[in-house]
């Protein structure tokens, strides 16, 4: 599960239906967990991610990897 | 048109003149032109779609029918030509969503800005508080965030796990000099709504007025829409006022900040629950043009455990914080046990920790290491005297008589899940046990009240997380005309990012009821000023401190809900701000350190925080030892953010308003000219010593030197 400030890549395209087509275009970037799920560690949650120079967005967990 | 310079920009910059200009007296005419600006900002920022361009025709066109006054038609004209000369940049922007030239790049917002869920131009209002400018702050915030107080003390502060200076040491405390601006803009009665745009004649009905429903209904009434907020409970404020505890969030907070959208006329209907006792045929028949679901996610999921519905002792959390921000203060029990880790299972704990509870223990799966809470609000429940209880996994509610007495739990060891690799909590057989209690809260996370929403609109689409399905750009449910943000599409969020959600939505609606294409890829937040640096000297830059919050004294903490955080004093603030690194002006290009070590060999800029991925060590008062005050890295800076300059007898290089270096200056002993400080002229001396010969005299300009020399041969001629 991931916490905040965990530096993420956004490696590969998600499954989920979270996951829209405006969203291609941040795979291989990088950014930070800055909202992970803060209620009950659902593996299924989106999480806020901070990817930088494209901004905030909230993201199925599947398609991110920790950079650390 | 200049090569280097981007037709979209420049198409952009010169509209917004003509507009800021107020040329375009018409109200029409100004808003015409502004939806072109916005039109072309998704153009710029590679947000818009095969339809935005047409649009944009028909805009000028539309702008230039007869009988509108010349300053008019000579903006169409001018965009009109903009469009046409650069077509192809334009087209290049719209599919490859890039500027070849790179000029659109050059209004990159900062990334405390980028981060933000809302957008806030973060170090506009950082510099102005610096300058003591509060009141300016806070309607810089405002542009993008209606509740700058709330967000000042309640924001989970994204912007500062982003903050550069954070690579450095520590980030800059972004929330709580928000918080202190606007306090100090309230107190001084300086808190002010903008102006509205003249009325528009169609009416948005807003279902919800929590921080996503009161953010749109703020943004559509300052476009001169007629806003409705149809609410539920009692009072403004949603999830902000019965989800979050007084001691975090003081009620005055709210009903102040909700209060200026009553001053711009958003009417609240409160006391109305969507679906029973109001549906959405009935909002349409009152002629409403555009509707917005922003209700929350005010139910709590349920425990699944034996006995959990045969007390009444046993409370869903969300129920018990609502009661108490109601005005129920009763204690729920002298030994409560909270189940959950997360931020409601604090807030459910230290609720009752104030309501005279003997003991509070919280109930967890995981290890601490595990808990999604916030690391302070963990900190500062411990604290409090809150207790906590890890690997514990509750089975069976336990009672006596029609009451709670215990909840019985197994013992639990993490191991990795066979899938994912993830640690999971696995029971230990035969480890059961009672955790003696008299009130048990289960805070294990919230969802939507579909039955609320379906109650009244039935064909809207769901996603399968229960949420709202919208288009996430556009913020457009599955029926035209009805958008919807905040918990409600996101699942249990932020307060700030259903504002950002309210913001977006009622762009998407204003856009809608226009009848102006809706952006394709989400917003890019807006720069809204490039504000004066702060000059700082190098080494007050390094030595400067965040500061600690001071706390209310503990046994306070323990019996009341007064506000826990009392807030920055004033010149911890103003220092504060001078931490700021202004990332908005510095883009983290590198280039001043690449052209200074490798092209000049000087070394003389140690800025490792440049790099997101990998940063090293920062020194700003390094430079003042190497660096030679060349002017490389300011000539090659495409953003000024090095800037070199001569003042009176001194050379003075700076880097976003932090002076790395100041050096005497070096004057023609004869003519006064400036040649440059005496570490300057050593070096270019060093590396010309090899091609031109060393005249004598130092401290001569080369025009003085040439006439000198020349005389000198003058007299030297015999005869």
């Amino acid at each position: 599960m991931f916490r905040r400030g965990q530096k993420v890549e956004i490696y590969k395209k998600s499954e989920d239906e979270g996951w829209a087509g405006y969203m291609d275009e941040y795979i291989g970037r990088h950014g930070m967990i800055t909202d992970p799920d803060t209620a009950i560690n659902d593996p299924d949650a989106l999480v806020e991610v901070s990817i930088e120079g494209k901004g905030t967005h909230r993201l199925p967990q599947d398609c991110l990897r920790l950079l650390d | 048109m200049a090569k280097d310079r981007c037709p979209v920009n420049e198409t952009i910059e010169a509209l917004q003149d003509h507009i800021d200009s107020g040329s375009l007296t018409a109200p029409k005419d100004r808003r015409i032109a502004e939806e072109i600006a916005d039109l072309l900002n998704d153009v710029a920022w590679g947000r818009a779609g095969e339809a935005h361009i047409p649009a944009i025709e028909e805009l000028v066109r539309e702008l230039k029918k007869e009988g509108r006054k010349e300053a008019v038609a000579e903006a169409a004209n001018m965009v009109e030509k903009g469009l046409a000369r650069g077509r192809e940049a334009f087209i290049s922007h719209v599919q490859t969503h890039n500027c070849p030239t790179g000029d659109c790049v050059r209004l990159a917002p900062a990334p405390c800005q980028m981060t933000c869920p809302a957008g806030i131009d973060v170090p506009t209002y950082v510099t102005l508080i610096g300058q003591g400018k509060d009141a300016e702050a806070i309607d810089v915030i405002r542009k993008d965030n209606p509740f700058p107080w709330v967000c000042g003390l309640v924001c989970t502060r994204p912007c500062e796990f982003m903050c550069v200076r954070g690579r450095i040491d520590t980030p800059i405390s972004i929330k709580f000099l928000k918080a202190f601006a606007a306090e100090r803009a309230l107190s001084n009665r300086e808190y002010k709504n903008p102006e509205k745009a003249p009325d528009k004649g169609k009416k948005v009905a807003v279902i919800g007025a929590g921080p996503g429903g009161m953010s749109a209904a703020y943004y559509l009434a300052l476009k001169g829409y007629g806003v409705t907020i149809i609410e539920a409970l009692p009072m403004a404020g949603g999830m902000m006022m019965v989800g979050i505890p007084r001691y975090r969030l003081p009620r005055e907070v709210i009903d102040r900040e909700a209060g200026m959208l009553a001053d711009l006329g958003v009417e609240f209907r409160f006391n109305t629950l969507f679906g029973s006792d109001l549906t959405m045929k009935d909002l349409e028949e009152e002629g409403f043009d555009a509707f917005f679901f922003a209700i929350g996610a005010h139910r709590s999921f349920a425990m699944n455990i034996s006995g959990e519905e045969d007390y009444p002792e046993v409370l869903p959390s969300i129920d018990f914080l609502k009661a108490v921000a109601l005005g129920d203060r009763k204690m729920p029990g002298k030994r409560v046990v909270v189940i959950g880790g997360g931020n409601v299972a604090i807030d459910a704990a230290r609720t009752s920790l104030r309501l005279g509870s003997e003991s509070v223990t919280i109930a967890y799966r995981r290890t601490r290491n595990e808990m999604p809470a916030d690391i302070e609000e963990v900190e500062q429940a411990e604290e409090e005297g809150i207790r906590f209880s890890f690997l514990t996994v509750p089975v069976e509610v336990v009672g006596e008589n029609g009451h709670v007495t215990a909840l019985r739990c197994l013992r639990a060891e993490l191991v990795p899940d066979d899938k994912s690799g993830r640690m999971r909590p696995v029971p230990i057989e035969g480890s059961e046990y009672d955790m003696e209690a008299d009130a048990i809260i289960a805070a294990i996370g919230q969802r939507v009240d579909v039955d609320c929403v379906k109650g009244g609109l039935c064909d809207l689409e769901w996603s399968r997380r229960n949420t709202i399905g919208v288009n996430m750009v556009s913020m457009e449910t599955s029926e035209p005309g009805v958008f919807a943000a905040g918990d409600a599409v996101t699942g249990p969020a932020t307060v700030v990012e259903a504002i950002g959600g309210g913001k977006r939505a009622a762009e998407a609606i204003d856009r809608y009821l226009s009848g102006i294409p809706q952006p394709e890829m989400p917003p890019v937040p807006v720069r809204r000023d490039r504000t004066a640096n702060l000059e700082v000297p190098a080494s007050t830059k390094m030595a400067l401190k965040r500061p600690e919050m001071p706390l209310l004294n503990i046994d306070r903490r323990r019996t009341t809900f007064q506000q826990v955080e009392l807030g920055y004093d004033e010149n911890a603030v103003r220092e504060e701000a001078r931490r700021c690194l202004r990332c908005d002006i510095c883009m983290r290009c590198g280039k001043c350190v690449e052209i200074c070590r490798d092209k000049m060999g000087v070394n003389g800029l140690q800025f490792g925080h440049l790099d997101f991925d990998h940063p090293v060590a920062t020194d700003f008062r390094h430079t003042e030892e190497d660096c030679i005050l060349c002017g490389a890295c300011a000539n090659n800076c495409p953003n000024n953010a090095m800037v070199l300059e001569d003042r009176d007898d001194e050379r003075v290089l700076s880097f976003c308003g932090t002076v790395l270096n100041r050096q005497k200056l070096i004057k023609c002993r004869e003519c006064d000219a400036v040649l440059g400080p005496a570490r300057y002229l050593d070096f270019v001396r060093k590396r010309t010593q090899g091609v031109a010969k060393l005249t004598g005299e130092r401290n001569l300009c080369e025009r003085c030197a040439r006439e000198k020399e020349a005389r000198k041969l003058h007299s030297d001629i015999p005869g």
